[in-house]
């Protein structure tokens, strides 16, 4: 008995450094979000005070939070959507057996090397109604004169389409994946009781990769609501406020209106909204499946 | 002996070799006997107060436009270690370091830096347009003044410095920062379009709205593609420079709050509420329509980098108020009329009599919180100072100095004339800084006025916007206790 307990404790011990970098990077700032969203904190007040949910009336009162609501709302719905639908689509046409298959799918994979920010700089550049390839010469071209980036809907257009470009290849890849791991004699057996691609896709592709789709929708809705970076580069969240999500809202808070308490209350509210979304996803499928 | 069976002699060996393993582990105690030993022998050995007497002190600069904001300190790239800089360092008496970074990450970094009070950075990136009036007003800055007079530094002469731009940098009469490179507000014009279309460079608000309307017309009429004006009308903070001058020029004065307090102290005192809807309203619709009018359709997501990259292209006729976005083009674009043909104006004056403004300062600052402050303010000075200016005046030719006696100097003169830099002279001198008022929520509101402004050029209508505005900067004020 007494070994045992030497042991507990020695195990404990050397666990203890491994927990307590854990504890520091994960828990710790955690915590420290939740106290400073219940502090009152600028940078033009030198006294830092406990405000309690004082952050949270005054965002949730707020016009450009509730604004930012609907756009985060917009955003995730369509950059989610979108790239879901796409790369099921590009997923099932590369899951066949087709000639250059291979150089396809590396293709499809590059833009998941290509970082975020790079990606916007690239699709501003291209998009642009002063001197954008797309933009100034494409599209006039085709009659089509319109500022992509000035206009509020054609903005968040851009923005989800860039976003699209972006995070595609990663609900290919998963996807992808998935059709692979379905046996392929179920194809077989269906195709000899006559079944064709549509009744073949209802109702034993999608069936059987609902739980990766589910798997791809959490972790694509999870990134869609933390997107900044984009967004950032390519319309600082505008026109007006157009294209404003929580992310933009939250660095406008604490780094141009230099009020860390708030900015840290939305932090909280992002992160609890993201959980509750999170355990909707996962609790509709259980009851479904 | 004989007796005893090998199975019972293996058990014994294997108990005995056990127990010797047993014995010769290195226990938690013999640990930590050595480890004791070892760290009273390495402190007795001296190794450690030698060590530290050797570190010695460093004075950390933070701050952006890398390679080309002081190269002959820190070398084009922004990194080495140049003899000018070993030199400083050996007058100064510690080390220099300097981390760069793009603008908005800068800002992030000082902030963090302020708020936590870790005196990280010892010199630190302000501007005019916020930074200061925040971080002055939250005591987070060293008043300067103070050193000015304590240690005065061979280096910076406040006589020589523009006094506009000296004032860009005062809360409350206090000194916060030290300019660096800095604008004033200016028209720059195509002299060949103009002189094409008969029009000489305006003089008035109305004389500018008919310029850009006969040169809309005749752009039209002969396919020309370009743009009569650009200005910028992004959503966030940058446009309400240039916003806030159309501002001040219609309505005569800072027309934010009611009586046109520019102080803290001033609104609170007299409880003065937002007057968004009122005279404010002339200034912010002539910005906004002129954007919408004879701007690029995509104006409402411009800032000065797309201001620049149009003018390089040859694709605007007129630049203002921040006329400063031009030089670059000017400078290096590869069509020739755009660097032989672009010239300076003073801003139109508007209905009130005063002139469209536009004013900013890269100004340094130090940190409150900063343990070197000694050795921080000489690097300060240094890096504000005269010998600064010059290298930044002979190496750029640009005319954005903020000394009279850089100014009218040889590579300035004779890249732009001197009667271009009696224009840029003017600019500065005539300008008002308190064009917007000081007071610590002004980087917020400078957001939600710039980002009111890109909303109504993409098409919103000013009422509606300029309401949402008035409501939420009474609320703003409000909640900052102005009116309890």
């Amino acid at each position: 008995m007494a070994v045992g307990v030497r042991q507990r404790w020695e195990r404990a011990t050397m666990l203890a450094p491994g927990l307590l970098a854990l504890a520091g990077v994960t828990l710790f700032p955690g915590i420290y979000l939740l106290y400073m969203s219940v502090m009152g904190w600028t940078a033009f007040s030198p006294v830092v005070r406990f405000a309690g949910v004082d952050n949270f009336r005054t965002l949730l009162r707020s016009a450009s939070f509730w604004e930012a609501a609907g756009t985060t709302l917009l955003f995730v719905t369509l950059s989610t959507g979108l790239s879901l639908l796409l790369g099921l689509a590009l997923a099932l046409a590369l899951n066949e057996d087709l000639r250059g298959r291979g150089a396809m799918r590396t293709l499809l994979t590059l833009p998941l090397i290509v970082p975020p920010v790079v990606a916007g700089f690239g699709w501003k550049f291209l998009l642009s109604s002063d001197v954008g390839v797309i933009g100034a010469f494409l599209l006039p071209l085709a009659g089509i004169r319109v500022a992509p980036m000035g206009d509020p809907q054609l903005a968040m257009a851009s923005v989800v389409l860039a976003d699209i470009w972006s995070k595609t290849s990663f609900m290919f890849l998963i996807t992808l994946a998935g059709l692979q791991a379905i046996p392929p004699f179920l194809y077989e057996a269906a195709r000899i009781d006559g079944a064709g691609f549509w009744a073949q896709l209802r109702l034993i592709t999608l069936p059987l990769l609902k739980g990766v789709l589910i798997i791809a929708v959490i972790l694509r809705v999870l990134d869609a609501i933390n997107t900044f970076d984009v967004i950032f580069v390519m319309t600082q969240g505008g026109p007006g406020t157009a294209t404003a999500t929580f992310s933009i809202l939250g660095w406008k808070i604490g780094f141009t209106y230099f009020d860390l308490g708030q900015a840290a209350a939305l932090a909280v509210l992002m992160m609890v909204g993201a959980v509750f979304a999170t355990n909707v996803l996962i609790r509709r499928t259980r009851l479904a499946g | 002996m004989a007796s005893e069976k090998p199975e019972a002699r293996e058990t014994e060996r294997v108990q005995r070799a056990t127990a010797e393993a047993g014995n010769s582990k290195v226990t938690r105690r013999t640990f930590l006997k050595v480890s004791a030993g070892a760290a009273g022998a390495l402190a007795l050995s001296g190794v450690p107060r030698i060590a530290f007497a050797q570190r010695r002190k460093s004075v950390r600069i933070i701050a952006f436009a890398q390679g080309f904001a002081w190269p002959e300190l820190f070398g084009s790239k922004g990194t080495e270690k140049t003899d000018a800089l070993r030199g400083l360092e050996k007058e100064v008496g510690a080390d220099i370091a300097i981390e760069w970074g793009d603008e908005s990450a800068v800002r992030q970094k000082v902030l963090a830096d302020l708020i936590s009070r870790t005196g990280r950075y010892d010199v630190i990136l302000l501007g005019s347009d916020g930074a200061v009036q925040t971080y002055g007003f939250g005591g987070l800055l060293e008043p300067l003044d103070r050193w000015m007079t304590r240690i005065p530094s061979p280096y910076v002469s406040l006589k020589d410095v523009y006094p506009k731009y000296l004032d860009a940098n005062r809360i409350e009469g206090v000194l916060y920062g030290l300019p660096y490179y800095s604008f004033g507000p200016g028209v720059m014009y195509r002299r060949d379009i103009f002189r094409k279309y008969g029009l000489t460079p305006p003089r008035t608000t109305d004389q500018f709205e008919s310029i850009l309307k006969t040169l809309k017309e005749n752009f039209k009429k002969e396919k020309i593609d370009m743009f009569p004006v650009t200005m910028r009308g992004a959503p966030g903070e940058e446009p309400s420079l240039d916003l806030l001058g159309f501002v001040y020029a219609y309505a005569g004065y800072a027309a934010w709050f009611e009586g046109g307090p520019t102080t803290a102290e001033a609104i609170r005192r007299k409880k003065a509420k937002p007057i968004f809807t009122g005279d404010f309203r002339k200034g912010f619709t002539a910005f906004v329509e002129t954007l919408k009018n004879y701007g690029s359709p995509a104006a409402s997501t411009h800032t000065w980098v797309d201001m620049l990259t149009l003018w390089e292209q040859g694709k605007a006729a007129v630049m203002i108020p921040s006329a400063i976005n031009a030089y670059p083009a000017r400078l290096g674009s590869k069509i020739e009329a755009v660097r032989k043909e672009s010239r300076l104006a003073s801003s139109p004056v508007g209905p009130s009599g005063k002139r469209i403004q536009s004013f900013w300062t890269f100004s340094l600052g130090l940190n409150r919180f900063s343990k070197k402050k000694e050795e921080a303010w000489h690097v300060l000075a240094y890096l504000t100072g005269k010998k600064a200016m010059e290298e930044f005046s002979s190496r750029t030719k640009f005319p954005w100095v903020t000394m009279k006696s850089v100014l009218y100097t040889k590579p300035l003169i004779d890249t732009w004339g001197r009667e271009e830099l009696a224009v840029w002279e003017d600019a500065i001198v005539q300008s008002d800084p308190y064009y917007f008022p000081y007071f610590p929520e002004l980087n917020e509101f400078m957001d939600k006025i710039g980002t009111a402004a890109s909303r109504a050029i993409a098409g919103a209508k000013v009422a509606d916007v300029l309401n949402d505005l008035q409501t939420w900067g009474y609320e703003r004020m409000y909640r900052g206790g102005y009116y309890r």
